[in-house]
């Protein structure tokens, strides 16, 4: 099926790049490197340079923190989203948000996407995606409440709930009016899990690409990578780039990403293994 | 008659992203459309799946004995990263096999030194006797070290 992330569309054998930028002063990667709009701007203009066809504007790290209310996450992401709508009109605007008001003054600057990373706390935003016709990112997290990390969370089967709570949701999605061919289901690592059920989602992600659903993976750098190789933040680009080709070969459709670049040669290769895709340019051996 | 070179990156299961031979399949499929609506093939087993895809492209049946596809190609050894690396005797046997080709007269062919060059002569040594009159030459390069040659005789 053809994937429409608002005004854009992709065919069915397209992977995409979705590079984060923060409009936060304390995401746990960047540490507010992006904090100023023009500095966000720049790291706008850097991934899309570097390929990156869609962007994922947030202004409220996941992590537990300063509290952020509606009108300080409006005030640090509309009018951005307006500004990168203006100057960028191919590419895809994705918001990292859970809230509905914010998610519709958003769609009303030029989002394309939202970006529900906390699996559909706020049961408005399904409204919001259908009322705008822009796509909507359909997380699990086991439940989580926003910006809270887990706490011995045990699941029967973590894919299972995770397939469970994402094909729900993209139901709720559907019924309430967001295009069926506007809906992407992510099993969100790291939300809602610890690093074993983290590597469980990856190491059976093929089992979500089997719902039919678009399958978006978050991986970078987070947590999981860090715990399995005993690394810093800022060291795991290697091990990003391991799961994200384990995803790949699974057949994920969308990465949100840190480093593009790094991330597109993973995923170009992959599925070229895989058969999914050509080869840049064969001739070794072909003369 | 129509000679056409048998590269394997013309296959379709051998499709790039960017086609690294777009210029020479291009003049290889025009060549072969100019045949008219069949034509016999004359090359080796390589030869033929190469002769069959481009005939495909085409849009050229196989068969009838009036029109033929020859399938074959100069030496690989005519640079350092050619397949069969630089044989600097590659330039002028490639200039001798192309003046006969055009001419028609294969006759003079040195068919041993071929093979030590690597090239691909069968079809044209079985073609001999098809080969008649003045050749045109719609592509005459060797952008991988190898020699490439599209052309057609006859009307």
């Amino acid at each position: 099926m053809t994937l429409r992330l608002g005004r854009h569309e992709f065919a069915d054998d397209r992977t995409l790049m979705m590079a984060i930028v923060n409009r936060t002063p304390d995401s746990f990667y960047d540490k507010g490197a992006t904090w100023a709009e023009d500095k966000a701007f720049d790291r706008v203009a850097q991934v899309v340079d570097e390929g990156a066809e869609m962007v994922d504007i947030g202004g409220i790290k996941a992590a537990p923190g300063e509290e952020i209310d509606e009108v300080e996450e409006k005030r640090r992401v509309v009018d951005f989203v307006a500004r990168v709508r203006a100057a960028y009109p191919s590419l895809v605007i994705s918001v990292d948000t859970w809230r509905a008001s914010v998610g519709d003054a958003v769609c009303e600057a030029g989002a394309d996407v939202l970006n529900d990373a906390w699996g559909g706390a706020d049961p408005a935003l399904v409204d919001v995606a259908a009322k705008h016709d822009v796509a909507l990112i359909c997380t699990h997290t086991g439940g989580a409440v926003p910006r809270t990390r887990p706490y011995r969370v045990e699941y029967d089967d973590v894919v299972r709930s995770a397939i469970d709570d994402t094909v729900a949701y993209a139901g709720r999605a559907l019924a309430a009016g967001v295009a069926r061919e506007s809906l992407v289901i992510d099993p969100a690592h790291d939300f809602g899990k610890n690093t074993f059920q983290s590597l469980e989602i990856t190491r059976r992600l093929g089992e979500m690409v089997a719902t039919g659903w678009p399958v978006l993976v978050s991986l970078s750098n987070k947590d999981f990578v860090g715990e399995s190789l005993d690394l810093p933040v800022g060291e795991r680009l290697t091990g990003t780039l391991a799961a994200t080709a384990v995803c790949a070969l699974a057949g994920a459709r969308i990465y949100r990403v840190h480093e593009v670049v790094e991330t597109r040669q993973v995923v170009d290769m992959v599925n070229t293994i895989a058969g999914r895709r050509l080869p840049a340019r064969a001739i070794r051996g072909l003369q | 008659m129509a000679l056409v070179p048998g590269v394997l990156a013309l296959l379709p299961e051998h499709a790039s992203l960017v086609d690294p031979v777009a210029e020479l399949r291009a003049a290889a499929v025009a060549a072969v459309r100019w045949l008219g609506p069949e034509a016999s093939v004359v090359a080796d087993a390589q030869g033929e799946r190469v002769a069959a895809a481009l005939m495909d492209a085409a849009g050229v049946r196989r068969g009838g004995s009036t029109a033929y596809l020859v399938v074959g190609n100069g030496t690989a050894k005519r640079s350092e990263k050619a397949p069969g690396h630089l044989d600097d005797r590659a330039f002028a046997f490639d200039s001798a096999l192309r003046d006969a080709l055009v001419a028609g007269d294969l006759s003079g062919v040195d068919w041993s030194l071929a093979e030590e060059l690597w090239a691909s002569v069968d079809g044209l040594r079985r073609a001999t006797d098809l080969v008649a009159g003045p050749a045109t030459v719609d592509y005459d390069d060797d952008p991988y070290g190898v020699q490439y040659w599209v052309m057609r005789w006859g009307s």
